[in-house]
């Protein structure tokens, strides 16, 4: 009986274990790494556009309207938390700070869309959509669904997702602003009131009738937020 | 992490160490060359070919036993009929007009008994043993004997077993199952574990059955059984990788269950009469390592299938309810180009690392024995083995706790 071989083989297939871990960790880390600079160009993009809104006022909303092209940079931050979620867990403290900086800066470009539709007379068609992931809501993983679908439909509409259980004052502000009672999936369409509960497809096409007027596409793609 | 998940990981642990430790064994011992020199001392051989209803290939079998580089007046060919309903006898018959082939008839009562039935009625010092569905090659028995003669204390010698012609879907996948035999059968030679005596060309020395007693019913995988025997009574059983011979397989799906669910069960039953090796270090090798490994990976690989076929069933089912429930058309998968989407996970990044091991195994097995094999041969193995093989194991077991069942009563 030769032991050592025995020894040896298991140091190896240990080894090839750790390797792995290794491997899947720093490519983890890389998506990490990926988000945060994504987060940071969608951040310097709403800066400038802010900055340029100081700068135009409401003189030139022609200009104002054509660069505001946040809606495809935050489909595409939010597809890759999604990942970065779906691989780390809900309760990694990397993926919840990811989070709360998607969320400001959904808010930051959800007020800089207010201000410039207000001033320029346009109409964006919008949902604010609280959900949970904390196993509290049965059918916010549905409701995510049908949201990504109709992202993908409509590249005009615009979906900001938004964690309700997520510790970020900024968010406690807006759900107190916009009055909402703590049920989920939790929906507000163009400034209306806030509808609750699960919505299919056809309902939530019902609930939003601006939907009829906008173009589409057939991309197709899931993700939560 | 769910028990489910980690119970996968501990069944790639177990596939990883197991290839490791025979890629090991590889480094520190290589396998040599064919080479032309002939052997030294040529001792009388009997090739028993025990048959039933064999008509299509027992002609075949002897014709290439007949054209086996051997002295003529040392090899004698038995063939056995054992009960034949078709013209398997009249076959064996007409080459009886050639000295060195003798044919009998018995009345049928399983391979285990038509070959006790040859060892009792032949004369070789050497015995070897070729189902008539299988063909040696030219200077196979010629490899057999240099091996028995480079080691007196070497009792029997098994064969490297090639697939006869593949063509089929089903033979290209078996093709490649046989050349990894090869790699992981000379292996088995290195660590003196080799767990197999297959019908097909294995070959004795008169005196293993003197010792130990002929072959036993054994759950009808007596090869397998005498190789335990074998090593309980601590006979060495080596792996001639130049001595090639060539099987017809299974050419339909439900054939090749039968077989292999044969097989499977009957590892399963002899391990259980021979639970006693197990982890026992006075077996060596093969009671440390191939007898448990083996019982391991059998519920590995059933386990592992398992939850594959929940895994997909519970998704499938979830994706069904969840259209149902949202009202969403159904929509294939996106395909993203980017890395970041791919899948990087742990588990894979394991799947890949054995997946490699087992086609380097494959490729060192073919290196072995001079296969080649065929990109289509490849993907048929890695697309269809794995389908095939859960169905065999589960039946195996079902039979096996069936028969345990019978045993009791």
């Amino acid at each position: 009986m030769n032991w050592r071989r025995y020894f040896f083989a298991f140091i190896i297939t240990a080894s090839i274990f750790g390797t792995a871990f290794y491997a899947a960790a720093r490519l983890d880390a890389r998506r990490i790494a990926d988000i945060r600079t994504a987060q940071e160009s969608v951040s310097t993009d709403i800066l400038s556009s802010e900055i340029q809104y100081e700068l135009l006022g409401n003189l030139d909303c022609k200009t104002i309207s054509q660069n505001q092209v946040l809606s495809s940079e935050l489909n595409s931050l939010a597809s890759r938390l999604s990942v970065a979620e779906n691989n780390l867990g809900t309760t990694n403290a990397e993926v919840k700070q990811l989070k709360k900086q998607y969320s400001l800066l959904q808010i930051k470009d959800y007020l800089l869309m207010e201000h410039i539709s207000q001033k320029c007379h346009v109409k964006p068609v919008f949902v604010l959509y609280f959900y949970s992931n904390a196993g509290d809501c049965v059918d916010c993983g549905h409701a995510g669904d049908v949201l990504t679908y109709l992202r993908q439909q409509y590249p005009g509409l615009r979906v900001y997702a938004f964690d309700y259980n997520l510790n970020l004052s900024a968010l406690r502000t807006l759900v107190s602003l916009r009055h909402l009672s703590g049920q989920l999936p939790a929906y507000i369409i163009n400034d209306r009131d806030a509808v609750y509960g699960f919505k299919t497809l056809d309902q939530i096409q019902t609930l939003i009738p601006e939907l009829k007027t906008m173009s589409t596409t057939t991309a197709t793609t899931t993700s939560e937020y | 992490m769910d028990i489910g998940t980690l119970g996968v990981y501990l069944c790639l642990f177990i596939a990883l160490y197991f290839e490791v430790f025979l890629l090991i064994s590889f480094l520190e011992k290589q396998p040599t060359q064919k080479t032309t020199t002939r052997p030294t001392h040529f001792p009388t051989v009997s090739m028993l070919v025990p048959c039933w209803n064999e008509e299509k290939t027992v002609g075949k079998t002897i014709e290439s036993l007949l054209a086996l580089d051997y002295p003529k007046d040392k090899l004698e060919i038995v063939v056995i009929d054992d009960g034949s309903t078709d013209h398997t006898l009249e076959i064996a018959q007409s080459y009886t007009t050639n000295p060195q082939v003798k044919a009998f008839h018995k009345e049928n009562g399983g391979k285990y008994t038509a070959l006790n039935f040859g060892i009792e009625r032949s004369t070789g010092e050497l015995l070897g043993c070729l189902d008539a569905d299988s063909f040696v090659a030219h200077d196979g028995l010629i490899e057999m004997v240099k091996s028995f003669n480079s080691d007196p204390t070497i009792s029997a010698i098994t064969p490297a077993m090639k697939v006869f012609k593949p063509r089929s879907i089903l033979e290209l996948m078996q093709s490649v199952e046989y050349t990894f035999g090869i790699f992981y059968k000379k292996m088995f030679d290195n660590l003196n574990a080799v767990n197999v005596l297959p019908g097909p060309f294995s070959m004795y020395k008169r005196e293993v059955f003197k010792k130990i007693g002929v072959f036993k019913h054994a759950h009808n995988t007596e090869d397998m059984e005498i190789a335990f025997r074998m090593h309980a009574h601590g006979l060495k059983i080596v792996n001639a990788h130049t001595a090639y011979v060539y099987t017809t397989v299974p050419q339909t799906v439900r054939a090749l269950i039968k077989q292999r669910t044969r097989w499977s069960q009957g590892f399963l039953q002899n391990a259980k009469d021979y639970n006693y090796m197990f982890f026992n270090p006075r077996f060596g090798n093969f009671g440390m390592l191939v007898l448990p490994f083996g019982i391991t990976a059998f519920f590995a690989a059933l386990y592992t299938a398992s939850y594959v076929v929940i895994y997909f069933f519970y998704n499938t089912v979830k994706n069904v309810l969840d259209l149902y429930a949202t009202g969403l058309p159904f929509q294939l998968p996106r395909f993203h180009a980017e890395w970041f989407y791919l899948n990087t996970s742990m588990m894979t990044f394991l799947i890949v690392a054995t997946l490699c091991m087992t086609l380097l195994a494959i490729l060192i097995g073919g290196k072995i024995a001079h296969t080649k094999l065929t990109l289509k041969s490849y993907l048929s193995y890695i697309f269809l083995f794995g389908f095939i093989a859960p169905i065999w194991l589960t039946r195996a077991l079902w039979g096996a706790i069936r028969a345990k069942e019978s045993a009791w009563r």
